[in-house]
């Protein structure tokens, strides 16, 4: 593993920040308690931690874009280039953003204004802090949209956020920061909603303008490959303290404080856990020749639509755990939608617990649907706010006809059984955790005693350690029903620590099958090695602090 | 998007063909018979067998049908019951002063309505937002005829600005018909602003919560920019849309402030036709209402498509 090393001891301060403290506004809550860090020219600074640490109110207490009437500084200083930012009018600080610091967002989707040409949206940086002529921004937009890598950029200039990939937008939002050379580069989980793929190329593309501008960058990130991959200096925040600083490598290796250890021992391993015993048991899910296309039916044109799925041919037996490993777009979760019947596949056989489903009319399949449940990636919106898990839990049931009290019975067993109190079914799903409510949406899928369960993406919009938590909770949860999982995702990491077997998708089709110790230890498809190589600090086992054995 | 115009556009036939059939069963199907409602009660046998004869009662009903709306394309709306003269020259006189107004009481309430929604939602929960949302209530809950009667007492009997009543077409003297109109635009544009702010204020909240205004204010850029130029337009979609019917509910619904200012429109129109069972003047008022909405609905849709780039049908 490659870490970087270079000594900056003597590069000048661009970023310090000394004992900030930030509060919610009129409580003595502190949200940041006395935080100290410093980031030197050409240096990476990453802030690590989990939701709730802080991490993100520190970067826009820099930016001076702390939500006014709920948060506000209550001490400390902020120096930048010899000025404390948080003595700075609000027209002074109006200068200093995007000029003197610019920030990248996590989502390029939602940051950039989807009315607006993206072009223009670069030029209109250049029109506020500069005097240039209209042909002179154009130029250099153009200039630095070339330098970020864009292709076409004529065309892209023109383009509205919707008509680019995911890539290309976060490249507009790393020209639209760079644009006017700012000495400090905050990048809040800049590519945390990307592909492996393109996050591996804009991670490149940060280091690369880095080097060229000497850039500082203050780079806040949840993902420990990633951090393994761009860091010079680590500081790790917990509860709004910076529990430990250390460089990169010593840190991953030597970490001194608990927290540290605890948060690397959760990051799930690329290596494929221990192969289980082959089973015997029946097929209670298995596909064949699907192929899904969307749309294609006009009133008046025929449209060709578009190819989502083909040639998908799986099965899983009970008790055992298939992941569908995939980019986005690449038809995983057409697939597990064509399963569960929540779109029609175009062709091909569905047979759930031995019965074919694909054909069945919507009114005959309801018997049937209590076979399969899903369960959904984000758990702030998958369970209904004005409900009480009880209600939640026992619908299900209560529609194939099972009593109140019955149902209700059952709900506290599965309640418990996901480790949560029974008391629990009372409540509101706002009174719980992210991880909670996964729990939660566990249970209510488990309600059902299905035979397949559909993990969609389900442990990814949840921090390290709450994943390793429902990870495991899936395993224990499958050993004592027998059920079979279908797990979507697009981390290879969770998906070698959960599958049995795994399917690589890409493009619609399955491009490589099979157990997933083969898969992802020695993948045979040209594609299949990208994505492994993509994945951020795949030659480090962070929960034993050293370097893989196999790499 | 000129496709999109084109099949918008075609999809106005079928709704205008139901009202068209609609209006045209109001006076076959209403019980009793077509001509005498017409004729009126002191009609001679004679009479009615030659309105019979003119309207081609005694004909099947989809020919009478197809014939109808061929007369109704040519323009002809048929003649008043009452004064005898024909709807479309009754329409045509009543219509301007009804038009006048509402395009000056909609300028007025978007000019004052957007600004005070989004600077509510700029300061919300502060005592800006507090007064907006106060007024709005307000706006809403007390009667038009009260707030006209108000206006009247206060600016026009009291500090004599304005004319207590009446109407001049602006054609015929601008500064005239602004005096005039004034105090009826102001009154009806109560309602709607109370309406617009709020629909401004609730929209711009939502926007303000976005990612992209939180980049906007990265950029350095002015809260005048990030709210007019980045946000308001992304709020705007609702906001549009509340504006549209706005205007379509003015040109029918102004019945009582007509009466309150002394304005000869199409509300009073409307009114006096159905106290007299004028039937062709309430048949071509219902036909042209329709055909209004339709329209305004037709504008706002296309206007949707050049707000936001991301709507296509």
């Amino acid at each position: 593993m490659q870490f970087k090393t270079a000594d900056l001891s003597a590069a000048p301060v661009v970023l310090s920040i000394r004992q900030l403290s930030v509060g919610l506004s009129g409580e003595t809550t502190k949200v940041l308690d006395a935080i100290s860090l410093d980031v030197r020219e050409g240096e990476t600074a990453c802030l690590v931690g989990e939701s709730g640490s802080g991490k993100s109110v520190t970067s826009l207490a820099v930016m001076g874009l702390l939500q006014k009437g709920s948060l506000e500084v209550t001490g400390g200083e902020i120096v930048l280039d010899g000025n404390d930012l948080l003595r700075l009018t609000p027209s002074q600080m109006r200068r200093i953003r995007a000029q003197r610091i610019a920030m990248i967002f996590q989502e390029p989707m939602t940051a950039l204004n989807p009315v607006m040409r993206v072009g223009e949206q670069i030029a209109e940086v250049l029109k506020t802090h500069t005097d240039m002529s209209a042909g002179d921004c154009k130029a250099r937009v153009l200039e630095i949209m070339e330098q970020v890598h864009l292709p076409e950029v004529p065309r892209i200039y023109r383009s509205y956020p919707h008509q680019l990939s995911g890539g290309q937008r976060q490249r507009i939002m790393i020209a639209m920061a760079l644009v006017l050379e700012p000495k400090l580069l905050i990048a809040d989980e800049p590519t945390t909603a990307l592909d492996v793929t393109t996050q591996a190329q804009i991670l490149s593309l940060i280091a690369e303008l880095q080097e060229r501008h000497g850039t500082a960058v203050l780079f806040i990130t949840h993902d420990m490959g990633v951090v393994a991959e761009v860091a010079h200096t680590v500081h790790v925040m917990q509860h709004g303290r910076i529990v430990e600083q250390a460089p990169v490598e010593s840190l991953l290796r030597r970490p001194r404080e608990d927290y540290t250890r605890t948060l690397l021992s959760s990051v799930p391993s690329l290596v494929p856990r221990h192969v289980r015993a082959e089973s015997r048991q029946q097929e209670v899910l298995e596909v064949r020749g699907m192929r899904k296309v969307y749309g294609g039916n006009g009133w008046f044109l025929r449209r060709p639509g578009t190819l989502a799925a083909r040639d998908i041919d799986f099965s899983v037996v009970r008790g055992r755990t298939l992941g569908i490993v995939g980019e986005s777009g690449s038809g995983k979760s057409t697939v597990a939608r064509c399963i569960m019947r929540l779109v029609d596949p175009t062709e091909g056989e569905v047979r759930v617990a031995g019965i074919e489903i694909a054909r069945l009319s919507r009114r005959a399949l309801r018997p049937h649907r209590k076979h399969f449940q899903v369960v959904f990636q984000d758990p702030f919106r998958s369970l209904n706010p004005r409900w009480t898990i009880a209600m939640s839990l026992t619908e299900g049931p209560l529609n194939y006809g099972m009593r109140y009290s019955e149902s209700f019975a059952r709900a506290e067993e599965m309640i418990e059984l996901v480790g949560l109190p029974r008391d629990s079914l009372h409540r509101y799903p706002h009174q719980f955790s992210g991880g909670q409510r996964q729990r939660i949406a566990i249970a209510r899928a488990i309600m059902m005693r299905p035979d397949v369960l559909v993990a969609d993406e389900a442990v990814s919009a949840l921090d390290v350690s709450v994943q390793a938590q429902v990870l495991k909770l899936l395993g224990d949860i499958q050993q004592k029903l027998g059920v079979a999982i279908l797990f979507i995702t697009h981390d290879l990491r969770v998906a070698a620590q959960i599958c049995d077997d795994v399917i690589v998708m890409q493009h619609g089709a399955i491009v490589e099958q099979g157990p997933a110790a083969a898969v992802l230890s020695a993948p045979r498809h040209e594609y299949t090695q990208q994505l492994i190589n993509a994945a951020p600090g795949r030659h480090w086992d962070f929960a034993n602090f050293r370097e893989l054995e196999t790499a | 998007m000129l496709g999109y115009i084109i099949r918008r556009v075609l999809a106005v036939v079928p709704v205008m063909v139901i009202v068209a059939l609609f209006v045209f069963l109001m006076l076959r199907l209403t019980p009793g018979d077509p001509a005498a409602i017409l004729a009126g009660d002191s009609a001679t046998p004679a009479q009615l067998d030659r309105i019979r004869e003119n309207l081609g009662l005694n004909e099947p009903l989809h020919t009478q049908f197809i014939g109808w709306v061929t007369q109704m394309f040519r323009g002809d709306l048929g003649v008043s019951l009452i004064s005898k003269t024909p709807v479309s020259t009754m329409i045509g006189q009543r219509i301007w002063p009804t038009l006048n107004i509402a395009v000056l009481t909609i300028t007025l309430s978007v000019l004052i309505a957007i600004p005070m929604g989004v600077i509510a939602a700029w300061r919300h929960r502060s005592w800006v937002d507090y007064a907006v949302m106060t007024f709005s209530v307000l706006g809403f809950s007390v009667p038009v005829f009260v707030i006209g009667y108000v206006f009247i007492q206060i600016f026009a009997i009291e500090l004599r600005w304005f004319p207590v009543q009446g109407y001049m077409a602006p054609s015929r003297d601008f500064v005239g018909f602004l005096q005039r109109a004034v105090l009826p635009a102001f009154t009806l544009a109560t309602i709607y602003v109370a309406l617009i702010a709020r629909m401004t204020r609730a929209s711009m909240l939502d926007v303000l919560g976005e990612d992209y205004v939180r980049t906007a204010r990265a950029k350095g850029l002015r809260e005048n920019v990030v709210l007019f130029r980045h946000a308001l337009r992304n709020a705007a979609v609702p906001i549009m849309t509340i504006i549209g019917t706005g205007f379509a509910l003015l040109i029918a619904g102004v019945v009582v402030t007509e009466s309150v200012f002394n304005i000869p429109g199409v509300g009073r129109l409307t009114v006096d036709a159905i106290l007299a069972r004028d039937y062709p003047v309430i048949q071509a008022m219902i036909l042209l209402t329709a055909g209004l909405y339709v329209l305004v609905n037709l504008v706002i849709d296309i206007s949707y498509t050049l707000i936001d780039p991301r709507i296509r049908y």
